[in-house]
């Protein structure tokens, strides 16, 4: 009898176990993908980056019998990879690995997950390393991934999406080993895990897994979910003034109640696809900011977060959230320092290129807004995002992280239904979306630029001086009437400018 | 968020690499079929099991090594922004229109020995892309005032790579440890010809006179096609394409005679050394290529000796890297580590030689290298799961060689590598006389001897 009840018991949580599978019979590899629902939302207050050094020293450490080099000495003739990655609402680990080896790269799997050493001096190395990207390589090494990141810090600042995902400088400091392995407890446990699995494998081996990972804690972690950040009241600009920029860096956003879980998901699409389609060169912004006028190497906008935009052309997988926002990209543009030395019919300019470039963009969204789109433009763009979607997923890997984060909004395969709901749009469904979500009085600005030029900026933005653009002679003598109208009209173009403050460097992220 | 740390590595151009599980075919899984014109222009096709996917991809040998003139460094990459300026019968407008009517994730981009051009998209438009591809590659039409004005978009690029200190101490590098060869400049080129490139309207047209040709250009298509079909519509598209009769003279590089330094003072990152040692160039059918590659991932890798001390025990270093620049000329092998204590940088330095040293003196363990063999195939063969990564790594070996067979040369010269084969690579290439350190850390100098 006793044996009976434990029976059904245990098939009752099976049956609670959240499973993505995609069989790929001819292929030579698996993958498994563990998503977590956690993420840094769960970060304790003064802790922030627990959930991302617990999810890397599980995926950088050792296990209950294998240190973290024998693992990397087994399966170096494999070829087999694993990683982690952590985004504010999940954290997922991935596995690699060809299906010659599926039998004997498990043990391994299985020991990272469920029996992970937690040694002192993995704990260490990791945590050195997380230490030093948000002390320094955030800051230093990429000056447009600064300016987005910190452009999330000031969005949702009081809330548990404001921290990096790595934390802060502080927190991490002290953040212990006890810390991560009670985080570990807590938040990686067999109620909060979607199991994804691709390629060739048998049914045995995934029934295996299923029930091998019914073995994390069963703790039931309540992960905070759709964050309400307040609408900024007007237009705040932070810049963020460090030694030697070569360039002034800008994203800009407000928060914006939608996300792939809602109807209205396609037709904004649409909207922001016509706007800023992420490194293509039909959107407003790269035609107006890049192509006629070249001020920098590109301009986009975003109706969701999209990761490592600098390296990434299509979309990945993996940072599905429910807390979303608008925002928009602006390369790093020209700054008076660096123009006055290379052009010496600039040499009494006082300020570079951002102040336009933050005008320009705002209002085409604002003409966007007023006008909305028009018949053929939006044909064309429904046209190019029905075949562009599929692009999404051409790989394995790629297939299965789109369905895991379709289950994750409550959907079975998001690309194909988004297809079907692009072929049902209309113009009106697009340009009411537009005028539902979009606006240009209320926003929050980030620019990482050099010292020299950010007085002048923030004086440039707080009086709403106007802004011409600074072309070399040789650029401007060949423009045509139109774009020097267009200027005209950019260059004293109204910004609803609350608060303009500069930080340094060393102040961001507190 | 999952490469935290990769921002410390400088960007190598590997070979991919690796061994087809089935010994009686050949290593590369797919078959290559090739149709040369009598244009000059080779048309390859690898039928791919992708429904409704294909990649289309035109690569165009010219890059940063044919820049050989005094003021133009930086001009193939320059002149791959200008081919999306529109021709006479598609101005860019309707360039873009008719891109974006395609659905494709289309793009281009130029590195030391090509320029490529790629979509990948809906199959069912193959006629599409070979009609718009075929247009600017022979019709090419951009007003000056386009010219000029794209210059910008080119600084721009500048202005954010060059944001990192990792990008400033490769250029260094680069410039330190070429005298007379064109891979002294980076594919971005020199600042000040930069700056200068609007005023280069003239040599745009002699550029593109000279290399978009098609004796300079292979166009392949992976996935959902037929050979038939693409060599059909390649001679209905290319085949007026008119052969060039330009070759450039590329410096041949002097013997280096000692070390060479280059340090960057910057507090904002940590320590960093870069040993750069002049390599070979490219070559599919000889034995170094192949064994400096093997040698660079026993040495270098996860699972090697020197991570292991340095990165797993000591922790005196956080993240190492080594390999070589493939490229077709002589070029770096480099390895580089991020060093947690400036007062390392000595040690680390005196680390990687001691191990190179070792390979000099005793080989490596047999197993490691069988080992290493079956990492590199099982590697290539996990990575080539769709048309555009099957359609980039035939780029690579195309780049490098003109000829996508060579994949298959380099997969049965890596079988045949042998301990010897490494032991001679080490002795002849990692040399005190062939080495140029680059160092960044807080201090005015390097201070690694």
């Amino acid at each position: 009898m006793k044996t009976l009840m434990l029976g059904i018991l245990f098939f009752g949580s099976l049956l609670a176990q959240e499973v993505v599978e995609l069989k790929l019979p001819n292929t030579n590899k698996v993958i498994i993908n563990l998503m977590f629902k956690n993420g840094s939302v769960c970060d304790p207050a003064g802790k922030e980056g627990l959930t991302s050094l617990t999810s890397a020293l599980l995926t950088q450490g050792g296990t209950g019998n294998m240190t973290y080099a024998d693992i990397q000495n087994k399966i170096y003739p494999w070829a087999a990879n694993y990683g982690s990655s952590v985004d504010k609402e999940v954290s997922i680990f991935s596995f690699e690995v060809p299906q010659d080896f599926l039998n004997d790269f498990y043990p391994i799997l299985k020991g990272l997950i469920l029996n992970p050493s937690f040694s002192q001096n993995d704990f260490d190395r990791v945590k050195r390393n997380q230490q030093n990207y948000v002390d320094q390589v955030i800051r230093a090494s990429s000056d447009e991934e600064y300016s987005k990141k910190a452009l999330e810090d000031f969005l949702f600042r009081g809330t548990k999406y404001q921290h990096m995902i790595q934390g802060k400088s502080e927190s991490v400091k002290g953040i212990t080993l006890d810390d991560v392995k009670n985080h570990y407890k807590n938040f990686f446990t067999r109620n909060n895990l979607m199991i994804g699995i691709a390629g060739n494998y048998s049914s045995e081996f995934l029934a295996t897994l299923k029930k091998d990972l019914q073995n994390l804690s069963d703790v039931k972690p309540v992960t905070p979910t759709q964050i309400a950040p307040q609408m900024p009241k007007g237009i705040n600009v932070e810049i963020i003034q460090k030694d030697n920029a070569f360039g002034s860096a800008i994203f800009a956003g407000f928060p914006m109640n939608l996300t792939r879980k809602d109807d209205d998901f396609a037709a904004l699409m649409v909207a922001n696809s016509f706007l800023g389609e992420h490194r293509k060169s039909y959107g407003k912004l790269y035609q107006k900011l890049r192509e006629t006028r070249s001020m920098n190497y590109g301009d986009y906008s975003y109706i969701e977060w999209y990761d490592n935009g600098g390296r990434n052309m299509l979309q990945p997988a993996g940072t599905p959230r429910t807390t979303n926002y608008f925002s928009f990209w602006i390369r790093p543009v020209q700054i008076a320092k660096q123009l006055k030395n290379q052009y010496k019919e600039l040499e009494d300019i006082k300020v570079g290129h951002a102040h336009y470039a933050i005008r320009m963009a705002i209002r085409e969204i604002d003409n966007l807004v007023k006008n909305g789109m028009t018949e053929k433009d939006f044909e064309a763009t429904r046209t190019f995002l029905r075949s562009y979607i599929n692009l999404y997923v051409q790989t394995p890997g790629s297939r299965l992280g789109y369905l895991m984060d379709s289950k994750f909004y409550g959907k079975k395969d998001y690309v194909n239904e988004m297809d079907k709901k692009l072929a049902k749009l209309t113009l009106a469904d697009v340009n009411k979306a537009i005028k539902k979500y979009w606006q240009v009085e209320n926003m929050c600005i980030t620019i990482v630029t050099d010292k020299s030029e950010a007085e002048p900026l923030a004086k440039s933005l707080k009086e709403n001086l106007s802004s011409p653009m600074s072309y070399s002679n040789i650029v401007k003598a060949g423009l045509p009437k139109e774009v020097l109208i267009e200027d005209d009209a950019v260059a004293n173009y109204k910004l609803n400018v609350n608060d303009v403050k500069i930080i340094n460097s060393a102040d961001t992220f507190k | 968020m999952r490469t935290l740390f990769s921002f410390a590595l400088p960007i190598f151009f590997f070979s991919a690499i690796g061994f087809s599980s089935n010994a009686a075919t050949k290593p590369f899984p797919y078959p290559i079929e090739q149709h040369k014109m009598a244009n000059g222009l080779n048309v390859v096709t690898v039928k791919f099991d992708s429904p409704g996917i294909a990649s289309f991809f035109l690569v165009v040998r010219v890059g940063s090594r044919n820049e050989v003139e005094e003021g133009v460094t930086g001009f193939a990459h320059f002149f791959e922004h200008m081919m999306f300026r529109g021709t006479e019968k598609y101005n860019k407008d309707q360039y873009n229109e008719e891109l974006k009517a395609i659905g494709a994730s289309a793009n281009a981009n130029t590195s030391l020995d090509r320029t490529i051009y790629h979509m990948t998209g809906n199959a069912k438009k193959l006629e599409k892309m070979f009609e718009l591809e075929s247009d600017r590659f022979q019709n090419l039409h951009y007003p000056i005032h386009d010219f000029k004005t794209e210059a910008g978009a080119v600084k721009g690029e500048y202005t954010k790579n060059i944001a990192s200190p990792f990008a400033q101490l490769s250029e260094n590098i680069s410039n330190t440890a070429f005298d007379a060869h064109t891979y002294k400049h980076t594919t971005m080129g020199f600042l000040k010809d930069i700056i200068d490139m609007p005023n280069q309207y003239e040599y745009s047209l002699k550029f593109f006179d000279r290399f978009y040709r098609p004796e300079y250009t292979t166009l392949l298509v992976v996935g959902d096609v037929t050979p038939e079909r693409v060599n059909k519509l390649a001679e209905k598209y290319f085949g007026n394409w008119k052969h060039g009769n330009y070759e450039a003279k590329i410096p041949v590089e002097p013997e280096q005679k000692e070390t060479r330094y280059t340090h960057l003072q910057n507090s904002s990152i940590p320590p960093y050394v870069s040993l750069n040692f002049k390599g070979p160039g490219f070559d599919a059918k000889g034995m170094e290529s192949p064994a400096l590659d093997i040698l660079c991932t026993i040495l270098f890798s996860e699972n090697s000796k020197l991570y292991q001390k340095l990165v797993l025990d000591e922790q005196k270093v956080r993240s190492i890297y080594g390999g070589i620049y493939d490229t077709r000329d002589p070029n770096l092998i480099s390895i580089a580590a991020s060093i947690v204590n400036k007062n390392d940088m000595q040690y680390v330095k005196d680390e990687v030689l001691k191990t190179v040293e070792a390979v000099k003196a005793n080989g490596v363990d047999e197993k490691m290298l069988a080992e290493t063999k079956s990492r590199l195939k099982y590697s290539f063969a996990m990575g080539i799961d769709n048309p555009s990564s099957i359609a980039n790594t035939l780029s690579h070996i195309i780049q490098l060689t003109g000829d996508p067979e060579s994949i298959n040369h380099l997969y049965q010269n890596y079988e045949k590598v042998t301990v010897d084969d490494l032991k001679a690579a080490a002795k002849k290439y990692f040399t005190p006389e062939k080495l140029t350190i680059g160092t960044i850390s807080a201090d005015a100098e390097g201070g690694v001897k």
